[in-house]
């Protein structure tokens, strides 16, 4: 509870949690006015797609430099040796400190989407479950990326070395990684595609979009080949799940294995 | 005294009976035989037992709450008679069974000059269902299917089985099996229907001569399936977010000599998917955010694409199968508008840029080859991986359109560049000094 006190706080006098803020807030009512022109039915969904298809370019990067600069800060201030003193040991403290920042960065932008269901209300028909899907999807790709950025910030010893990291990390999953997969294509038979399937919902970009487009029934999976159906071999939530634990284990572990104590301008 | 009083009780009691009232509940049929020809039945608020069979020419009335429930067992309403007339009511309760030698449907229509309109139609195979039945009106009508989970199990909301001239209008149709089914059908329109969530929002086949105008189709598996049809009208529809891996908005299956003008393709997989079709004319069209705009496979020849609108998609064109021969991306010095991702001059302001746009790609071997290439339409990654492969010289020409449309300009824009400048046009002339504290002296006034 104190950490989640404790990061509010220091989020709340920075400037960086406001800035992601306001941009989604920005994009997401820009993104309305643009709509008002749907005047037939789904609009609904086609606004949600459209919304989720802009803001995925600013989450995770923002996501990333929240969670590094939160961690890194402590390296910079000393306190990150004070709070280290005592009895916590490393892993507790990233347990605790991403508490706190899942918190603080988690609940103003849930509560501005709930403000902004109030928004579309005046504008189109809801469909409650796909709008809690939609938000659901966007609270994982944050966690996912708060993680990471924790960890880049537990084992960068710079503030270039974060910005180095997060716009690496980014560029991976936005490119590289579907990248990678789009190269490999040719060579997937109906043997392999599972290995391919794994690679591909590796990516939290793919899993979330995904999870959203299936969760609200606007991407139908009917009339599958053998092919696609060996692809798709769980459901979309579950694919979902599996990228959630793998990368906020990893990112945890990362941050655990390779964290630096010290950090320096 | 006694006789009277026992006569008077008699008829208190057949009086508090009601006995029109059971007998309709009870046996709509035997209404429908004891009236005469031409007459005009009016239903209460209340559920009648099906099946019934309609054998002469008649008007029957329902109210809000007027349900006919059919036993299962075949089709809910048969009309047998022409010039029949239904109106607001609910039918319910057709048979399922695909086994049977014919195809059952809340109502089977098997005569002309009927008209069926504000009736809802739920748990039955086919919705209505059009056998030989020439000269109908159908509107107004909503049809629920059981959902996109259920395809084989459910007919279609509209099926028309070698029936011409009928009348669809503004009819809703849900999560059936094909929303509208024409079956060797000729000369039939549709104007006005709303149909989503179903495999097929509008599946022709062998059916000619037919006009559609300004449908809504959403979210279907496919919009809309023309299937060896030829000489269709289809006018100002709507496609939209028909969106799964195999989805599109219109698909031309061996379909000739269409005429597609003013529809939009909106957010589809493939806005069009045209496959040994021939003689289309693709015109004035919105083919806007897909994933692939226009999906044209070699074995399809001498389409002509003019005045469409065609730009946001991820892959504008692709064609697939080698080059198709003859297909034409302007007409009489008229091509395409293909939106700001092929900036043009137009240096004589005439409309038309002044030199050919043509599209590289090296995406068609892959789609062509493997299927799962679809997932990644979506990813940034495309870009790359089409800049990349565009240096090493393994694309192809998608399309070339020698004389594409200089794209229509937004009002929108430029309003809102004049305010910008106006905004900051002010803060020059009235408010430097403000500007200089807030950015410059690090906010000191002196």
């Amino acid at each position: 509870m104190h950490y989640i006190w404790k990061e509010w706080k220091e989020n709340i006098r920075g400037k960086g949690l406001w800035l992601s803020l306001s941009i989604i807030v920005l994009i997401s009512v820009s993104i309305l006015f643009r709509s008002s022109a749907l005047s037939f039915d789904k609009g609904f969904y086609v606004l949600l797609i459209n919304l989720f298809d802009t803001i995925i370019y600013f989450i995770p990067i923002l996501c990333l430099f929240i969670g590094a600069f939160s961690i890194f800060q402590e390296k910079e201030q000393k306190t990150l040796i004070m709070l280290l003193t005592k009895k916590d040991n490393y892993a507790s403290f990233l347990a605790r400190k991403s508490l706190g920042l899942y918190t603080v960065v988690l609940v103003p932008l849930i509560t501005w989407f709930f403000l902004y269901l109030l928004l579309l209300k005046f504008n189109l028909q809801l469909d409650i479950k796909g709008y809690s899907i939609f938000v659901l999807a966007i609270v994982c790709l944050s966690l996912v990326f708060l993680q990471m950025g924790a960890a880049i910030g537990s084992f960068s010893r710079s503030r270039m070395q974060i910005i180095g990291y997060t716009i690496f990390v980014w560029f991976y999953f936005f490119f590289l990684h579907d990248f990678i997969l789009l190269s490999f294509l040719p060579d997937v038979t109906h043997e392999n595609v599972k290995l391919f399937s794994a690679g591909y919902f590796l990516n939290p970009l793919q899993a979330v979009r995904m999870f959203l487009e299936t969760g609200m029934g606007v991407y139908s999976f009917g009339h599958m080949s053998r092919l696609l159906q060996a692809f798709m071999w769980t459901k979309p939530a579950s694919f979902l799940l599996g990228n959630l634990v793998f990368w906020l284990a990893v990112s945890f572990g990362t941050a655990i294995v390779f964290s630096r104590k010290e950090g320096y301008e | 005294m006694k006789k009277l009083t026992l006569f008077s009780f008699v008829f208190f009691l057949l009086f508090l009976m009601n006995p029109e009232k059971n007998m309709a509940a009870e046996n709509l049929q035997a209404i429908i035989d004891s009236m005469k020809e031409g007459a005009v039945l009016k239903l209460e608020n209340k559920t009648y037992e099906g099946n019934i069979v309609i054998n002469k020419s008649m008007t029957i009335i329902g109210s809000d709450k007027t349900v006919i429930k059919g036993d299962g067992s075949g089709n809910v309403i048969s009309i047998k008679s022409p010039n029949v007339k239904l109106s607001r009511l609910t039918v319910t309760g057709s048979s399922m069974d695909r086994n049977s030698s014919e195809e059952y449907a809340g109502i089977k229509v098997y005569t002309n000059n009927n008209t069926i309109e504000h009736i809802n139609i739920r748990h039955s195979f086919h919705g209505i269902y059009l056998s030989q039945a020439h000269d109908n009106k159908i509107r107004y009508n909503h049809i629920q299917g059981m959902g996109k989970g259920e395809i084989a199990a459910q007919g279609n909301g509209l099926h028309v089985y070698y029936a011409n001239n009928n009348l669809l209008e503004k009819n809703t149709i849900e999560g059936t099996r094909d929303g509208m089914f024409f079956d060797y059908a000729n000369n039939n329109h549709s104007y006005g229907n709303n149909i989503s969530n179903t495999r097929y929002g509008l599946h022709y086949m062998y059916s000619d001569e037919n006009t559609f105008k300004k449908n809504i189709f959403t979210m279907n598996t496919g919009g809309a399936a023309i299937m060896n049809s030829n000489h269709l009208k289809l006018e100002d529809n709507q496609f939209i977010v028909n969106y799964g891996n195999q989805s599109f908005g219109l698909l031309l299956l061996q379909a000739n000599d269409n005429y597609i003008a003013g529809n939009t393709f909106y957010m589809n997989q493939r806005g069009l998917y045209i496959d040994q079709a021939t003689r289309n004319t693709i015109m004035g069209n919105r083919i806007i955010q897909n994933q692939i705009g226009i999906e044209l496979w070699a074995s399809s020849n001498e389409q002509i694409f003019t005045l469409n609108r065609i730009s946001e998609n991820t892959i504008p064109v692709v064609t697939l199968g080698g080059q198709g021969a003859r297909n034409s991306w302007s007409k009489n010095g008229k091509g395409n508008d293909w939106g700001p991702a092929f900036p043009l001059t137009d240096l004589n302001q005439d409309g038309i840029g002044d030199f050919p746009v043509s599209y590289h790609s090296s995406l068609h071997q892959l789609i062509e080859d493997q299927e799962l290439t679809n997932l990644f339409l979506k990813s940034p990654a495309i870009k790359i991986f089409e800049k990349i492969n565009a240096t090493l010289k393994s694309d192809e020409v998608m399309f070339k359109d020698t004389h594409p449309l200089a794209a229509a300009k937004s009002s929108h824009k430029t309003f809102l560049f004049a305010a910008l400048g106006l905004v900051i046009g002010l803060i020059l002339l009235k408010g430097r000094h403000q500007l200089c504290i807030t950015f410059g002296r690090n906010g000191r006034k002196t």
